[in-house]
């Protein structure tokens, strides 16, 4: 039997969203108007950590046009916390604020000019704390801690004998490196509204994860999953800021108190007072023999989670995890901590604790192979993981070729031929590699349904979020190539609770590999169930029937689908239905090691430096992608190159600066975002599809790569340009200029 | 943002008298880009806004012999496009796209920029090179100021609280000046901003106008660095002559730096020593092609 | 001297349509279209200018409808990307955006339109330096901006 040809996988087909977007038709939670809806403005703290001693809103209830004020007198017959792994998080602060900008209080009103008004009317009298601001004063045990202590989270393993390995090796370094508060300014600020009602909630809300908000608000007002409703609108970005539970459940409270429908869209000032992602210090001690053969690494760091937990669990994890790298170690130690500090809560940025743990792992690689003498790149390739070689003791192996991967990347950037050409005086000019593999794919558990129609089309239902990823439109690519009709014959609903089936979360590169599966299979269920009709209707064997295009075909003649399904229920009507179940036991328990796939980074990167300023230039980056099977091969594109943008971030200027708790630069003035003038030269995605991933045609997910390798990549290039090692993030001019004023580098 | 009333003006005298009036309550709206985000975000608040632009012929760009006057109500954009400004002031015109971006330029006035005084201004900056004048309006008439005497400190003016500033007059540079603005930064706003204007007879420098912003609250001409470039032969000013160290130097010296997050105090005043001679070089290499 | 008013009367051109509306002088443009005429296409992100979510273009021009006060729109013409997309002038940037998958999350999408319309409206051949330079007032945080590039480019050539 010849293999077929795909149709629509493997194009870049049109978007099923793109007439949406493109015409300001897209609706997102802030465009919608729920019939009585009230308006939300927060009372926050503007103390970082403080005892409440009084809240009294009774002037803000009084104001003609107040229909309720929350505070946490209110979290009476329900549960009061909140959180995905630790349950730290008060609906409103009880108590006690941890961090500046906490809500202490909520106002729903007629209009949000008079919410404003009443905001400035509830009293709030605070007892001031000792601050707690980054990792050294929160390991200080000497202050009054944030929660019952600074300690959010442990995680460590080990294997081997690393204390021997240690005394053994010919050379032992050890460096720090540090990684700034980033905030993913997801352009859509979150947006919550809540009609909570008597027999039902109702939400609108920009999560990435609805089914996650969905049993939160169940389990916090005491209602069935049934009866809560989660729908999540298009959502202008994600990144992670939107992940879990964030702003529902003091809507929610507040609709309850209100007694009617209460929209909260938070600016941009209050979102990042919601999320950022954790700053982070990594040490690793790596032992290597003078061959250039690492024998053992321990690696040591700190996650700073802020006020409360968030994804603080998960990413201190993560971080341990994706510290080592993808080398083949006989002995490695890991030990991270995550710690709570006054400010914002950290959670869940592309790549959870990815950047952070490469930063350190490939900028020290770097390190070791120049006092080695050797080319950063061939040390790197020398100590890889080999195809089939366990990343971390005990979890899935990898899957693909490494080594080819990093030399397809060093070959199209140019890396052997590479030279530095003339530039102006106190100009230097150098390269830099980095590469990584990050564990993705979060739990493999999602489902799909998929329902066809009596003309011939399909609706495919997913839990997945639309933000704007395009995981719509892959969607309807893997039914239309599975149910054998054209893409245009399917449309995509997603992301009601009421209408979907369950699916774990958006996010963790997992949709493609995980929903796809889910929807490739609903697909394949009713293309079953229309060969069974066909057989019946040509009396044939179903594995004797073609099909294709929308008709099944058997000896010369052929049926429409549509007409198959038609003549099922007598004529007039009907459809089928097809479902899709992902669980670990998927595929013989395939999917049940730790682990769904391992995403591949790598980037290699081309900087310029001007020694009298410290100003880098990005001159070329290329990044690798390996999407297993590209099944839109521009949207895989897409998210390549969105997220090493969002690297080019946090690698030359953004960071959220605090002093004593409080954020200095809450705003896009203040808080520099990369823009157009931002973009290298040349700035290309190389496309491997090494067709291994556990998804539908050999796909994995693709999200989050993108992300990891830009820092420690500019970073080694600035160290080949000028012979100066930077351990500390975003690269400003004024830091590049230090670290070569120190070292005597400078020009001028 | 809380609500105000706006008042419309129809000539300079109302709204002068609108501003008195007021007695503080009052502020002055051309373009609003500065003024509503301070509005916005609480930081200012006022009963009235008094829209300039209600008065005609305001948003006027015209000649005066030499001069360029800009009408208090023409925006970053108009100035930039302006025939006559891309004629006799291209540098003027380069710097004005350099502002923000398109939108706020679109909105922004010239004027309003000078008159908001945030520190970061890169126009504030270039005018006092081209030693621009201001025509101030009050209730008693008008008087003439030079741009260097508007700015007394950060987002503070010498105007009076009933003046407004309804012209600025920008001669251009005398025959046998070149010129060049270099700005410096990473955030939104600028770091720093130089401005150099030299004037060259028979190969010798016979004027120097240099000036510096953003590093410190007020930008300032540099008179000391100006005055070691007078008489200098512009053959010998080649990168790393000394007198162009010197006057970077005595620049860096005079800068009054301030520390917040553009940078250190050390790291501004090694900028302006880096740029005042980089721009002087760039300045030097239009010599006989004008200021742009 | 008249008493200021509260509020005011704003007759302008809305897409292509006279209109007309009673605004407060602090109630900003966009607040005015999306809740006043239902153009919820124009969207609020930064609210500081920056990052170019809310571009209308007022008179050709874009602006921040964001900060801009209603009021302005008087005697004006205001174009939303509804106006845009309803324009069948419109398409071959749509389409180049398609193509090139030059949009994502699509909030910042009507904006970036509105922007790159005005700019080939301003210079039909735009060189690369040009479309980043005319266009680094529009932040997307999905993209990573080259394949937007690409799209300008390609309605340039589509428009010659």
């Amino acid at each position: 039997m010849t293999t077929r040809e795909f149709k629509t996988v493997g194009t870049a087909v049109r978007r099923v969203d793109a007439d949406d977007k493109l015409s300001g038709r897209a609706q997102f939670t802030g465009d919608l108007q729920v019939p009585g809806m009230a308006f939300c403005k927060l009372v926050t703290s503007p103390l970082p950590h403080a005892r409440i001693t009084r809240v009294d809103a009774s002037r803000a209830r009084a104001l003609s046009g107040v229909y309720a004020v929350l505070t946490s007198a209110e979290l009476v017959n329900m549960e009061t916390h909140y959180g995905s792994d630790k349950k730290d998080r008060p609906v409103i602060a009880i108590d006690k604020v941890r961090f500046q900008g906490e809500p202490v209080a909520a106002v729903a009103a007629i209009d949000l000019a008079t919410a404003e008004a009443a905001v400035e009317l509830v009293d709030v009298e605070y007892e001031e704390l000792p601050t707690v601001t980054g990792i050294d004063e929160a390991l200080d045990p000497s202050g009054e801690p944030v929660h019952e202590s600074n300690v959010c989270h442990e995680y460590g393993y080990e294997w081997g004998d690393v204390d021997a390995a240690f005394r053994e090796c010919d050379r032992v370094f050890e460096d720090t490196f540090e990684f700034p508060m980033v905030y993913h300014y997801a352009m859509e600020p979150h947006t919550c509204i809540v009609s909570y009602e008597p027999d039902r909630i109702r939400l609108w809300t920009s999560a990435q994860h609805p089914f996650l908000v969905q049993a939160e608000i169940a389990r916090l007002f005491g209602r069935q999953l049934d009866q809560v409703q989660v729908v999540v609108p298009f959502v202008g970005g994600g990144y992670g800021s939107k992940s879990y539970t964030k702003i529902e459940p003091l809507v929610t409270a507040l609709s309850r108190e209100a007694g009617r429908p209460v929209r909260l869209a938070l600016s941009v000032d209050e979102a990042m007072r919601t999320v950022r992602r954790h700053a982070a210090r990594g040490t690793i001690r790596t032992g290597v023999m003078n061959d250039g053969t690492i024998v053992a690494r321990e690696c040591t760091g700190y996650v700073d989670t802020g006020g409360y937990t968030d994804n603080g669990v998960r990413v201190t994890e993560r971080f341990g995890d994706r510290m080592p790298g993808p080398y083949s170690m006989a002995n490695v130690r890991v030990k991270t901590r995550g710690l709570f500090t006054n400010s914002t809560p950290a959670g869940s940025y592309r790549s959870i604790g990815g950047p952070q743990a490469i930063w350190a792992c490939e900028s020290q690689i770097d390190v070791i192979a120049h006092a080695l003498g050797m080319d950063p790149f061939e040390f790197r390739v020398k100590n890889l993981v080999r195809e089939g070689e366990e990343v971390r003791r005990g979890r899935r192996p990898i899957e693909g070729d490494l080594e080819y991967a990093l030399r397809r990347v060093a070959d199209e950037f140019g890396w052997n031929s590479w030279r530095p050409g003339p530039t102006p005086p106190g100009v230097k000019r150098g390269i830099g590699f980095a590469c990584g593999v990050t564990n993705s794919g979060a739990s493999p558990t999602s489902t799909s349904l998929v329902r066809f129609h009596a003309d011939g089309s399909a609706t495919v239902y997913i839990g997945s979020a639309e933000m704007g990823q395009g995981s719509r439109s892959v969607m309807a690519q893997i039914a239309a190539e599975e149910l054998r009709i054209p893409y245009g014959k399917v449309r995509v609903v997603a992301s009601d609770t009421t209408a979907v089936p369950w699916d774990r979360s958006t996010g963790s590169s997992r949709s493609t590999t995980l929903m796809g599966l889910a929807v490739h299979d609903a697909a394949i269920d009713i293309r079953q169930q229309l060969l069974d009709l066909a057989a019946e209707h040509f009396e044939a064997f179903p594995e004797e029937i073609e099909a294709e295009d929308g008709r099944a075909s058997f000896k010369g003649e052929s049926v429409a689908f549509a007409a198959l399904v038609r003549n099922m229920f007598g004529g007039s009507g009907g459809e089928l239905m097809g479902r899709g179940y992902v669980t670990p036991k998927h595929a013989s328990g395939k999917l049940r090691q730790d682990t769904v796939f391992w995403e591949v980074s790598i980037g290699a990167a081309e900087g310029e430096v001007d020694t009298a300023t410290g100003e880098v230039r990005l001159l070329r980056y290329y990044s690798i992608s390996d999407p297993g099977k590209a099944i839109n091969p521009k949207q895989v594109e897409g998210q390549d190159e969105g997220a090493a943008m969002q690297a080019i971030g946090h690698t030359f200027f953004e960071e959220m600066l605090y002093e004593d708790g409080q954020l200095l630069n809450p705003n896009l003035v203040d808080y520099r975002v990369p823009v157009f003038t931002d973009l290298p030269h040349e700035f290309e995605t190389v496309l491997i599809e090494s067709g291994n991933g556990p998804g539908p045609y050999g796909a994995k997910g693709v999200g989050e790569g993108g992300i990891v390798c830009v820092a420690p990549s500019v970073a080694n290039a600035i160290f080949n340009a000028t012979g100066v090692r930077i351990s500390t993030l975003p690269l400003t001019p004024e830091r590049v200029w230090r670290a070569l004023h120190e070292a005597g580098q400078e020009a001028g | 943002m809380k609500p105000f009333r706006l008042h419309e003006p129809t000539d300079v005298h109302e709204a002068a008298s609108a501003l008195a009036d007021a007695g503080g309550g009052a502020a002055l709206y051309a373009g609003g880009t500065e003024l509503l985000l301070a509005m916005k975000s609480g930081l200012l608040a006022y009963d009235t806004l008094i829209n300039v632009k209600s008065i005609p012929g305001l948003d006027a760009v015209s000649a005066d012999g030499d001069t360029v006057v800009i009408g208090a109500s023409a925006t970053h954009s108009a100035v930039e496009c302006d025939p006559l400004v891309r004629k006799r002031m291209p540098l003027l015109a380069e710097v004005e796209h350099g502002v923000a971006n398109l939108r706020v330029r679109n909105v922004g006035t010239l004027a309003g920029n000078l008159c908001f005084a945030e520190p970061h201004s890169d126009p504030a900056t270039l005018l006092l090179v081209y030693e621009a004048g201001l025509d101030i309006a009050g209730p008693s008439g008008t008087r003439r100021i030079t741009v260097g005497d508007l700015q007394t400190g950060s987002y503070e003016t010498s105007l009076e609280p009933d003046e407004l500033l309804i012209a600025v007059r920008v001669p251009a540079l005398p025959a046998g000046m070149c010129a060049a603005y270099s700005k410096f930064g990473y955030h939104h706003r600028p770091t720093l901003g130089i401005a150099a204007a030299l004037g060259v007879k028979d190969g010798v420098v016979t004027e120097a106008r240099l000036a510096l912003g953003c590093v410190s609250p007020v930008a300032q001409r540099l008179s000391r660095a100006e005055d070691v470039l007078r008489g200098e032969r512009v053959d010998t000013l080649t990168e790393g002559a000394s007198a162009l160290r010197e006057a970077s130097r005595l620049a860096s010296e005079d800068a009054d730096a301030v520390e917040d997050m553009h940078g250190g105090v050390d790291y501004k005043e090694h900028l302006v020593r880096v740029f005042m001679e980089r721009t002087l070089l760039r300045a030097l290499a239009r010599n006989g092609g004008g200021d742009g | 001297m008249a008493e200021a008013p509260d509020t005011l009367a704003v007759a302008f051109e809305l897409n292509g349509a006279p209109v007309e509306a009673t605004v407060e002088p602090q109630t900003p443009l966009i607040d005015m279209l999306r809740e006043r005429f239902g153009l919820t296409g124009t969207k609020r992100s930064c609210d500081v200018q920056v990052c170019g979510a809310c571009t209308v273009l007022l008179d050709g021009a874009p602006v921040s409808s964001c900060t801009v006060p209603a009021f302005e729109a008087r005697g004006r013409a205001v174009l939303t990307v509804e106006g845009f997309a309803a324009d069948d002038a419109s398409s071959p940037l749509v389409e180049a955006f398609v193509n090139n998958a030059a949009f994502q999350c699509g909030f910042c999408t009507p904006g970036m339109l509105l922007a790159a319309k005005s700019l080939l409206d301003a210079d039909p051949a735009p060189s690369e330096e040009t479309i980043k330079d005319y266009m680094r007032g529009n932040v997307c945080r999905c993209t990573g901006y080259k394949k937007i590039v690409e799209a300008v480019q390609e309605a340039a050539e589509a428009g010659r």
